[in-house]
């Protein structure tokens, strides 16, 4: 590849990098409505409604919840996994294996564990 | 009664006409009136007879119905006692401690043990090479909780590849990428040995194929660092506050890695091979003393919305390499990722090795890759296809510290068919320069399932 395309095709991938933070940052910062758009719908299994997080800024409140914890890393690192995939034992068998992978405080590992448990409906 | 009164009563009556009856006298009686009284007689009689009759008849009725109320009053008690026994059984139950039943899962060994994973299918097109059809994993884990602080986890890949030119068929390599059991001693330590995933960065713990929304791995992660070793390794977090904030250490000591040859040159240099048994049936580390290594790392959600949350990490290794342990390998990593909402997420590492050498001397490596991706739901078009798509660029780079430098440029894709079957496609644009060149270009495309 000679210097002139080099250059034409970084600048070419520079600003389109650039375009898609500029406006990832856009419309999640100047989103007027506080909750968030949600991941994409899926059309093998029924969703569980777990973007449903208040407007509240998450530091204002006492403690934050087992939904609130799976909504914040559960899908860090892979898309979403509904509650209702699993069984609680199930489960419980996972939440170990992504505790350590993960490597989340013991409590709020319980916390994810029980939400997902009591939203399993099996 | 009734007919007893007629009956007195038409006997008295017969008695009264009897003695009003004048004496017989010397007159006579004429046969038409003895006819009449013989008549009258008769069905007096036959009055009676059918009085007598009707008698009987009631008297039997009489007797069955005093039978029947019998009965119903023998039923009207067993009722009675029934009710009573029921309301007396409701009493005793609620009063009964209920035996809590546990889970039929729990009963149960088969649903401690799963096996989930993933895996890839691909179209790569390398420029100057055949497009070809790929199977590039299928990825199993594992998993068996003993209790609730035992899990003993393993992951394999399983990969084809041609045979050697001139021997036909192909070859089907089952590699074991991690085996460990965990072992959570309390809230903040946790225990895990075997051949472990290492927490340098977080890319070889958290970039299963399908998890990454590019199909291939960044060129320093691949290159330069180990992604498993065989040892032990202590891990915990702690939280922070009460917003999900938490800050989390891994300490660990592995065999670390060898020389393939024995010798200290730079090419000898084998990054994954020390497992501890080698291939004369010794059990042994290649080398003297084992590599130990380290991450700390912070997360915190950000205050501005939901899931806004940072995350930092800093980590490292270091031991020797070589069999005669003069020369030392060691490693260091930056991670962080960022997201900002559940549509947005902007992550990367910055990798440097440096080792010594008999040959070239002290060798010093480094790369690192940003990768960016944006979910188009989160621009509420709500359009079917636009929904589920997912954009994602990486700029990556490496050096290999032996003349050969590579910087790509990956712009792809991935389209969510379901939250579990992911199509994924992508083009690389690769500079490449020196001894280890890689191809200018390629485009690959993927079917990922994760299970």
């Amino acid at each position: 590849m000679n210097i002139s395309k080099q250059k034409w095709v970084r600048a070419v991938f520079a600003a389109v990098i650039a375009a898609m933070v500029a406006g990832g940052m856009a419309s999640t910062l100047c989103s007027a409505d506080p909750t968030p758009g949600g991941s994409p719908a899926p059309t093998n299994s029924v969703p569980v409604q777990t973007n449903a997080v208040a407007a509240t800024p998450v530091a204002a409140r006492m403690q934050v919840t087992g939904a609130e914890l799976y909504s914040i890393n559960c899908n860090r690192c892979h898309p979403e996994r509904y509650p209702t995939e699993r069984t609680g034992a199930q489960w419980k068998t996972i939440m170990l294996h992504m505790q350590v992978r993960a490597n989340i405080p013991v409590s709020q590992a319980r916390l994810i564990l029980q939400y997902l448990q009591d939203n399993s409906g099996r | 009664m009734k007919t007893n009164r007629k009956m007195f009563g038409l006997m008295a009556t017969l008695c009264a006409v009897g003695l009003a009856l004048p004496p017989r006298a010397a007159a006579q009686v004429s046969e038409a009136d003895f006819n009449a009284l013989k008549a009258t007689v008769q069905a007096l009689s036959d009055q009676v007879h059918s009085l007598q009759q009707t008698n009987v008849l009631e008297q039997q009725t009489h007797e069955q119905d005093v039978e029947q109320l019998q009965q119903l009053r023998e039923k009207l008690a067993e009722t009675q006692q029934i009710a009573t026994n029921t309301e007396q059984k409701i009493v005793e139950a609620a009063q009964t401690q209920p035996i809590p039943r546990e889970p039929i899962d729990e009963a149960t060994v088969n649903h401690n043990f799963m096996m989930m994973g993933d895996a890839e299918f691909q179209y790569d097109k390398v420029a100057g090479q055949h497009g070809t059809f790929y199977q590039a994993d299928f990825a199993p884990i594992f998993l068996y909780r003993s209790g609730d602080n035992i899990l003993f986890e393993a992951g394999f890949d399983t990969t084809l590849q041609n045979n050697a030119p001139n021997s036909p068929g192909y070859t089907t390599t089952f590699n074991m990428s991690f085996a460990q059991m965990d072992y959570v001693m309390n809230d903040y330590m946790t225990l895990a040995v075997g051949d472990l995933l290492l927490p340098l960065g977080t890319y070889s713990q958290r970039g299963a194929g399908w998890l990454n929304q590019v199909p291939d791995d960044p060129l320093a992660v691949d290159a330069l660092i180990p992604g498993s070793g065989v040892g032990a390794e202590l891990e915990g977090a702690v939280p922070v506050g009460n917003d999900g904030a938490f800050a989390n250490y891994a300490v660990y000591g592995v065999n670390g890695p060898s020389s393939a040859d024995g010798f200290g040159n730079v090419s000898s240099l084998d990054l994954g091979g020390n497992v501890g048994s080698r291939s004369d049936g010794v059990t042994a580390n290649l080398h003297s003393d084992p590599s130990g290594g380290a991450r700390l790392g912070v997360f915190l959600p950000l205050p501005f919305k939901p899931r806004y949350d940072l995350e930092l990490g800093i980590s490292g290794q270091s031991g020797e390499w070589d069999d005669a342990g003069t020369h030392l390998w060691s490693a260091g990593v930056l991670d962080a990722a960022l997201h900002l909402g559940p549509d947005f997420e902007a992550k990367g590492e910055y990798i440097m090795t440096r080792f010594g050498s008999d040959d070239v001397g002290q060798v010093t490596q480094q790369g690192w890759y940003a990768q960016a991706s944006y979910k188009l739901a989160g621009l509420n078009l709500n359009l079917p296809v636009i929904n589920n798509l997912e954009l994602v660029g990486r700029y990556d780079s490496v050096i290999d510290g032996l003349g050969t430098v590579t910087e790509r440029y990956t712009a792809g894709y991935i389209y969510f068919i379901t939250n579990t079957l992911l199509f994924e496609g992508d083009y690389e644009s690769v500079h490449s320069v020196g001894p280890a060149a890689l191809p200018p270009n390629q485009v690959i495309l993927q079917l990922s399932l994760g299970f």
